[in-house]
């Protein structure tokens, strides 16, 4: 069994690492999808997210199935695991956004902030990903982890000034005005989640040292 | 025959305990499964016992004159000894506990050889010292090396796998080696086996006890002492192997587990030396102390008592 796996020469470490990338990619076109739907007030855009969110779900279970097939040495098993849920996290916060933007109507200037952030959301999972590549070579992640945590900042101060702006915005009733907060937690939200998952990255490179 | 039946004892007890040394780390960590860890262990030491075996075997024997009544007595105590340390989970030291029933003996009878003793003694302290001075030279000079050439996660985690098992199986066979000696070294002092014929029963005892009782302190070596990464794992089993190898050389059975806790603590003062639990030392060497003195002493009381 042992010398089986050594034989293998590592095929199922690398079917989770081609399982990760993809499931990072699908979560990026998630996320142009949700910045086109912004942009665009296409709502129809939404139920293609879903659609991928749907195949991120079968893509984080084929991942961790297979970690706990034997990928990977079992004492890295736990923060892959983590990274993976991680990334999972953010596509079910970024679908639940979603769903919320297709109920609400905002002014074109928050609209236009929200559209900022949801471009900011899209770069920091370009970022996501070549941070995942550059710690399977075991590049140094430094810089990569400053550029999501520059972004995230970014996010951040959007943030406040929104959150401001939106307390002058009439609401009809208290459903709607719940929906426009939940919405706006939730965009402002993803850039910390994909934050998360940077800094699990850094653990799974440090602890392989 | 009966009178090697304590010998087998102490060989299984050997090997019950001290095959936590060989793979406690990477079965720990999960790099190795329980099973495989027995299975190879077992092979290994018995390859080590019959190639190298008889090198230790004199030093043993000639700590005092035995009689083949006084061997059994000497490895029975042993094994006694042995048995109480690993039902309480703490990783003894065969070496001390047959040493000290070697010495037992010879006062009784008066034949103890102190000037050898101190030779052993010496080789005692520097155990621990020399694994920990290598654990710390190879966890630098090794880190250094696999950053430097090794840089990919599949690789490292496929290099990490092969190197555990590889120092395992290193591990296991100066295991046999070196410890072969505590087991069936009086019977070659007391002229009862040929040190071949020592060599094979011993490394079969050994074999026996790694494959039915080893669990426990497999799991308090691995994760009680430090918490360790799978290259941590890999550079104190091979230290631990080293360690026991050099001392086969020098013709002294020597402690695996003195030899693993050092490379331990060596591994731990790469990090932060607060990452050693220094209650878990502390019991350890406390079953080290306790470990000669109870088998002199057990020794000493079986002969004046059953055999007078």
């Amino acid at each position: 069994m042992f010398l089986k796996k050594l034989l293998s020469h590592g095929q199922k470490e690398q079917k989770v690492v081609d399982g990760i990338e993809q499931h990072i990619r699908l979560l990026a076109r998630a996320c142009e999808l949700f910045k086109g739907a912004l942009e665009t007030g296409d709502r129809k855009l939404v139920e293609e997210i879903v659609h991928l969110e749907r195949q991120g779900d079968a893509a984080r279970r084929d991942i961790i199935g297979t970690i706990y097939e034997g990928a990977f040495l079992p004492y890295l098993r736990p923060n892959l695991c983590k990274f993976v849920e991680n990334v999972d996290h953010v596509f079910d916060l970024l679908q639940e956004t979603a769903l919320y933007f297709r109920e609400v109507a905002l002014p074109e200037n928050i609209q236009d902030v929200c559209v900022q952030v949801a471009a900011i959301n899209r770069e920091m999972c370009d970022m996501l990903l070549i941070t995942f590549q550059a710690m399977l070579r075991g590049e140094d992640l430094r810089e990569k982890s400053l550029a999501v945590r520059i972004y995230e900042k970014k996010v951040d101060d959007i943030k406040f000034d929104l959150m401001a702006d939106v307390r002058r915005l009439p609401v009809r009733d208290f459903w709607e005005g719940k929906s426009v907060a939940d919405f706006l937690t939730g965009i402002t939200s993803i850039s910390d989640f994909i934050e998360d998952a940077t800094d699990s990255l850094q653990v799974i490179h440090l602890s392989m040292r | 025959m009966w009178k090697i039946a304590s010998g087998v004892f102490l060989g299984w007890s050997l090997g019950a305990n001290d095959s936590a040394n060989i793979f406690g780390t990477g079965v720990a960590t999960g790099a190795v499964r329980y099973t495989t860890a027995i299975v190879l262990t077992s092979i290994f030491v018995l390859f080590g016992a019959l190639v190298e075996g008889p090198k230790c075997m004199e030093t043993v024997g000639e700590l005092s004159l035995l009689s083949p009544v006084d061997a059994f007595c000497c490895t029975l105590a042993g094994g006694l000894t042995m048995t109480a340390l690993t039902l309480a989970a703490l990783p003894a030291s065969s070496s001390h506990a047959v040493v000290g029933a070697v010495i037992g003996v010879g006062m009784l009878s008066g034949s103890a050889d102190f000037s050898r003793l101190y030779r052993i003694v010496v080789c005692w302290v520097f155990t621990p010292v020399c694994a920990l001075a290598l654990a710390y030279v190879l966890f630098r000079v090794l880190g250094y090396l696999i950053n430097r050439t090794i840089p990919s996660l599949t690789s490292r985690n496929t290099l990490y796998r092969a190197g555990i098992l590889l120092a395992g199986c290193y591990g296991a066979y100066t295991l046999g080696a070196n410890n072969v000696a505590n087991v069936t070294g009086v019977y070659v002092g007391a002229a009862l086996l040929s040190a071949e014929v020592a060599s094979l029963v011993g490394g079969l005892s050994i074999a026996a006890g790694v494959l039915t009782y080893s669990r426990n302190v497999m799991v308090t070596v691995g994760k009680g002492i430090a918490p360790l990464g799978p290259f941590s794992a890999f550079v104190v089993v091979l230290t631990a192997a080293a360690t026991l190898h050099l001392f086969t050389q020098v013709g002294v059975p020597v402690s695996s587990s003195q030899a693993v806790v050092g490379a331990v603590v060596g591994v731990g003062m790469v990090g932060d030396v607060r990452t050693v639990s220094q209650r878990m030392l502390g019991k350890i060497v406390l079953g080290w102390l306790l470990t000669p003195v109870a088998g002199g002493l057990l020794a000493y009381a079986l002969l004046r008592v059953f055999f007078s």
